[in-house]
């Protein structure tokens, strides 16, 4: 008993036909055993038969197209079946095997909707999170429109982008996996949420402007991230590729925001300090000493005169770059 | 009330209709402000009344001083048509002619784009040299072509300073460029705390007076038109004609001005006056001043002008209070349109947590931190800031609290060594009261704004001697 599979692009099995016979034929005529619609495979294309060792062979029937092994490029006459590599005629990939071929031990059963308690505890500890945040900035009288809007509109957006991945993956996966794609959502947010708060705080701890300054290039090598992980959970397929066609697209959208605030930065004399104070008590650096500080402050002095030299007085130009931020 | 002064040039140039003032009341006094009328502004229509016979004296003052007043007019070179005036008068046989330096400060600061002309009452006109400048004084000698047929002389009581308050005086120019006026008021001696000399003359100057004389009944000068305030009638500033005497003399003695100096005559004059006014501040020395549990530094110098203002009051009531004590200086100097300098303000906020938490309190205090320290001149007159920070601590002494101390400077394109300078420190030693600090600068050299800064922030210590606590108070 032979079995053989027609599969999708993304080797997915499509349709599985049943063959007795000693010998198969495989074609679009209606004298083959397996008939295949596809324009580009000839009537009588390949055939199947036990070789003298008994393994299965594969050959090319003289037709114009060819047979052809997983993507190979160049055609084959014939081919020994190993019941794994798919085989390629026109343009429907096969895969035959034979009634003994071995699959894999059973999977543990994981039972429905288990990642429904992870996703609901992920997005119970974002939510909190994004509270005390608010919280803790507030210093006027407590509103509760400014907690709830917010998080409903994370919620909302979160949704969305769930909901897109998800359609996504049933296009070119067959399943939507709704749960996994909300899972990684909310366990980005919840890196990004933590990730945020460490460079405000640690801004002002160390005393490192640039924390707060450069906190862009984390997040988005995080956003990147979650990209990853949401296309590596569609398909297990060229992951390489993905990981640099995400990782590219990150380095250039961190390589356009630098040119764009640096650019900023000559125009705009704002925030040119360190604008959020912490308690005390989060001071992790010891104090420069008086002498320490204002000789730093004396360095500044050959930037600036050096800066009044080559620094161009701004034009026109503020107005064409403030909505790049 | 806070002074609002302005300077009196007519410049139609920037269209800005009224005075400028502060958009909050946070900030710091802006003292001068060149305000242009609308070109061609037509006259409120007023009631036809019976025309007030003017007094015989200011009738005979300006018969004899017709022939020796001005009007000065920028004009931009390629267009050949005004873009400022204002007034002024000769003072000499050889046709030198006194106005203000911000009537001729475009031409000064720009010779290329601009021009000067002058046009007398007879309808006369011809071309200006600038011989010399006093930006200090907002003083400008400029040259005629042509000798003087009749000049001012200056009066000798207010050269000795000895003109009774209460002396009519008869201020002329040419207002709004609608002809040549005369205007009546009273002399009200020097301008209290102002470390540059002004007179106060209680009579109406308009934009377009600038640099034109002040005289007394028998027609001698007492004070050079220079400046009003917008807020207040008829409350008017003089430059003492003493400092016109001295640069006229200057001008006579010294070789002239030559166009491309200006810029580096205007360094070294912004920098010889911010040496004498940061020495003054100096040797004054700063006494302290206690805010709560905290003592910080305010200056002893006389010409400081210092308000306090609270948020005990606000509605809805405020969850920190913060009571701010606030001095600036009357020494800012006109130098261009776009920019004011040698303004010296210091503030002392103490901030105090009503209910706010650790962590409110100090998103509280960033708030406080935010305002634009230096004010928003130009970028072409100025660098960007740029800024030192960290956490502070004054070797050996455990009587101060430790700061979070920020340093933010800027350079002046056009003036080398001269700098704004902001310094802030804030307390760092509670987590719900802290004193916010703040020190500005302006047209100060590095090496005086650094001794100061330091001095400074290091005198915010602890009001009783040792008292560090930390956490909760």
């Amino acid at each position: 008993m032979i079995w053989v599979e027609i599969l999708s692009r993304h080797r997915d099995v499509v349709a599985r036909h049943r063959c007795d016979g000693a010998e198969i034929h495989i074609g679009r005529g209606y004298d083959n055993d397996v008939i295949i619609d596809d324009p580009f495979v000839a009537p009588r294309h390949l055939r199947v038969y036990r070789g003298e060792d008994g393994k299965l062979i594969a050959e090319d029937l003289v037709s114009a197209n060819g047979l052809f092994v997983d993507d190979g490029g160049n055609p084959v006459p014939s081919v020994v079946i190993d019941g794994d590599t798919p085989l390629r005629i026109g343009r429907t990939h096969l895969r035959i095997r034979e009634a003994s071929h071995q699959v894999a031990g059973e999977r543990a059963a994981v039972p429905a909707g288990r990642s429904w308690p992870l996703a609901l505890g992920l997005a119970a500890a974002v939510i909190a999170l994004e509270l005390v945040s608010a919280w803790l900035s507030e210093t006027t009288e407590p509103q509760v429109s400014r907690y709830l809007l917010p998080v409903l509109l994370l919620l909302v957006l979160l949704l969305a982008w769930t909901s897109a991945w998800a359609v996504l993956s049933r296009v070119f996966a067959g399943q939507a996996r709704f749960e996994r794609h909300l899972v990684i959502a909310l366990t980005m947010l919840l890196a990004f949420s933590v990730y945020e708060e460490v460079c405000d705080v640690g801004a002002f701890s160390l005393s490192w402007r640039v924390l707060a300054d450069y906190s862009y290039i984390g997040a988005w090598a995080l956003f990147a991230t979650l990209c990853f992980l949401h296309l590596r959970e569609i398909g297990p397929a060229h992951l390489k590729v993905k990981a640099a066609v995400v990782g590219g697209l990150a380095v250039a959208v961190i390589g356009a925001q630098t040119l764009a605030q640096s650019e900023m930065r000559a125009w705009v004399t704002q925030q040119s300090y360190l604008h959020d104070l912490k308690p005390p008590s989060m001071r992790i650096v010891p104090a420069q000493t008086d002498a320490a500080f204002f000789a730093d402050a004396k360095n500044l002095k050959a930037k600036l005169d050096r800066a009044r030299k080559e620094e161009r007085p701004a034009g026109d130009l503020l107005s064409g770059l403030d909505s790049d931020e | 009330m806070r002074l609002f002064a302005l300077l009196v040039a007519l410049i139609a140039a920037t269209a800005a209709p009224v005075a400028a003032q502060p958009a909050s009341n946070t900030a710091p006094p802006a003292p001068a402000t060149t305000v242009p009328p609308a070109p061609g502004a037509a006259p409120a229509p007023v009631a036809a009344l019976p025309p007030t016979p003017m007094s015989s004296a200011a009738e005979s003052v300006y018969a004899a001083a017709k022939s020796r007043l001005l009007q000065i007019r920028t004009l931009v070179e390629t267009a050949d048509r005004q873009s400022s005036l204002g007034s002024g008068l000769l003072v000499t046989a050889d046709g030198l002619a006194i106005t203000n330096y911000h009537v001729v400060s475009q031409y000064a600061l720009e010779p290329a784009t601009y021009r000067l002309e002058y046009a007398a009452p007879d309808g006369s006109r011809g071309p200006l040299k600038l011989q010399a400048i006093d930006v200090v004084n907002d003083l400008a000698v400029v040259q005629l072509d042509k000798p003087a047929a009749a000049f001012f002389e200056f009066e000798p009581r207010a050269l000795s300073g000895t003109l009774p308050k209460g002396e009519r005086l008869f201020a002329m120019g040419n207002p709004l460029d609608l002809g040549f006026t005369i205007v009546e008021g009273t002399y009200n001696g020097l301008v209290d705390y102002s470390y540059n000399e002004r007179i106060h003359f209680s009579g109406a100057l308009n934009p377009g007076m600038s640099g034109g004389p002040t005289v007394t009944a028998d027609g001698r000068v007492a004070g050079i038109n220079v400046a009003k305030q917008t807020r207040g009638e008829l409350v008017s500033f003089l430059v003492p004609v003493k400092d016109a005497a001295t640069l006229v003399e200057r001008a006579r003695r010294n070789t002239p001005l030559t166009p491309a100096d200006a810029r580096a005559e205007i360094t070294r004059q912004l920098t010889a006056w911010q040496a004498g006014l940061f020495q003054a501040v100096g040797d004054k020395g700063f006494r302290p001043s206690t805010f709560g549990p905290y003592r910080a530094p305010e200056s002893a110098v006389p010409w400081l002008n210092c308000w306090a203002r609270t948020n005990a009051d606000a509605i809805p009531k405020p969850r920190a209070l913060v009571s701010t004590t606030s001095c600036s200086s009357r020494t800012s100097l006109f130098i261009a349109g776009d920019l004011q300098t040698g303004q010296v303000d210091f503030t002392h906020s103490l901030v105090k947590s009503v209910d706010l938490n650790a962590f409110q309190f100090a998103a509280f205090l960033s708030q406080q931190m935010q305002p634009s320290w230096l004010g928003n001149w130009g970028k072409k007159r100025l660098t960007q800031q740029r800024c030192h920070e960290n956490f502070l601590t004054f070797a050996g002494d455990a009587d101060r609290p430790l700061l979070r101390a920020v340093w933010c400077a800027r350079a002046y394109r056009d003036f080398d060594g001269l700098y704004d300078v902001s310094v802030t420190g804030v307390t760092e030693d509670r987590d719900r009261e802290a004193l916010v600090s703040r020190l500005n600068m302006r047209g100060i050299t590095y090496e005086n704004a650094l001794s100061l800064g330091r001095r400074f922030l290091g005198a915010i210590e602890w009001a009783q001697g040792g008292t560090r606590t930390t956490g909760t108070p």
